[in-house]
């Protein structure tokens, strides 16, 4: 129940591609329906170790969903992802791409994280119980937004500021 | 386990790609709680309430039983399940949705394969 996500595919590109579409180009693929506004003006993976990944709203309104940690095109990638949650409540998500040819490379995907959080709350009322209580949350917050005031004291469950226009 | 996705009345994907219901959920990881409880937490109408907590049920993550005149509500456990699979549905078609992309541009731009 709390084994990490895993899914692996095959994508018919040079891992050099996969890794750059994956990353700075996620804005172009990501679904909107996944994302804290609904329908963002942009959504930014920036390249390197401690890198934000966050999604601009058409507002302006800037909604961090994460941070990466592990930064090794064209190979491996890993970030910190709380789409919809606090840094604290961040699980980890780590992506290879594994080059199969000259343009074939296998998708590798790990979504893990959950078992730590499952395993902090043992000594809740009843294993299920405490299933519900430690993940649930982390589940929603990779899933998109949670409404109302809820997550947060105020608009908006992720930190976020205001921006100018940037772009 | 085969209950939450099979059933007849309700669907899980369905009823978790709400915010509103995605809050109850959360909600109710604290501990099972009335309507009202619930509806004092929510920007939304008691009836707007009821009307999610009845989608919920139908799809399995929720259920409920009467305490004298009030209606308490608790997460199931099989539905725990359903939101994992929620989840991995969300990565599939993100991944769907990355591979016409990667497979239909370059580095060089969109429109053209390498080699073609």
């Amino acid at each position: 129940m709390t084994e990490p996500l895993r899914m692996t595919f095959d994508v018919a590109c040079p891992a050099e591609h996969a890794f750059t579409v994956w990353t700075s180009a996620i804005g172009t693929w990501w679904p909107a329906g996944h994302t804290v506004s609904g329908a963002p003006s942009a959504v930014v993976m920036e390249g390197a170790v401690g890198g934000r990944i966050y999604e601009r709203a058409a507002d302006g309104t800037e909604h961090d969903w994460g941070e990466v940690t592990v930064w090794k095109p064209p190979r491996l990638l890993g970030y910190l992802w709380h789409l919809n949650a606090d840094r604290a409540d961040a699980t980890e998500v780590e992506i290879r791409f594994l080059a199969q040819g000259q343009a074939a490379t296998r998708i590798e995907i790990e979504h893990r994280g959950w078992e730590r959080l499952g395993d902090r709350a043992s000594g809740w009322r009843t294993r299920n119980q405490a299933g519900w209580q430690s993940l649930l949350p982390h589940f929603l917050a990779a899933i998109g937004p949670v409404a109302g005031p809820v997550t947060g004291p105020s608009a908006g469950p992720a930190p976020h500021q205001r921006e100018g226009d940037r772009q | 386990m085969a209950a939450g996705r099979a059933s007849a009345a309700g669907d899980p994907f369905e009823a978790l790609g709400d915010p509103n219901r995605r809050a109850i959920l959360r909600l109710l990881s604290e501990g099972d709680k009335a309507v009202q409880a619930i509806a004092a937490e929510l920007p939304i109408s008691r009836p707007a309430v009821s009307r999610h907590l009845r989608l919920l049920k139908d799809a399995g993550l929720v259920a409920e039983h009467a305490a004298g005149t009030r209606r308490i509500y608790r997460l199931r456990d099989e539905g725990l399940r359903a939101v994992q699979e929620y989840l991995e549905g969300v990565w599939g078609e993100a991944a769907a949705r990355f591979r016409l992309l990667a497979e239909n541009t370059t580095p060089d731009g969109p429109g053209r394969r390498a080699g073609s």
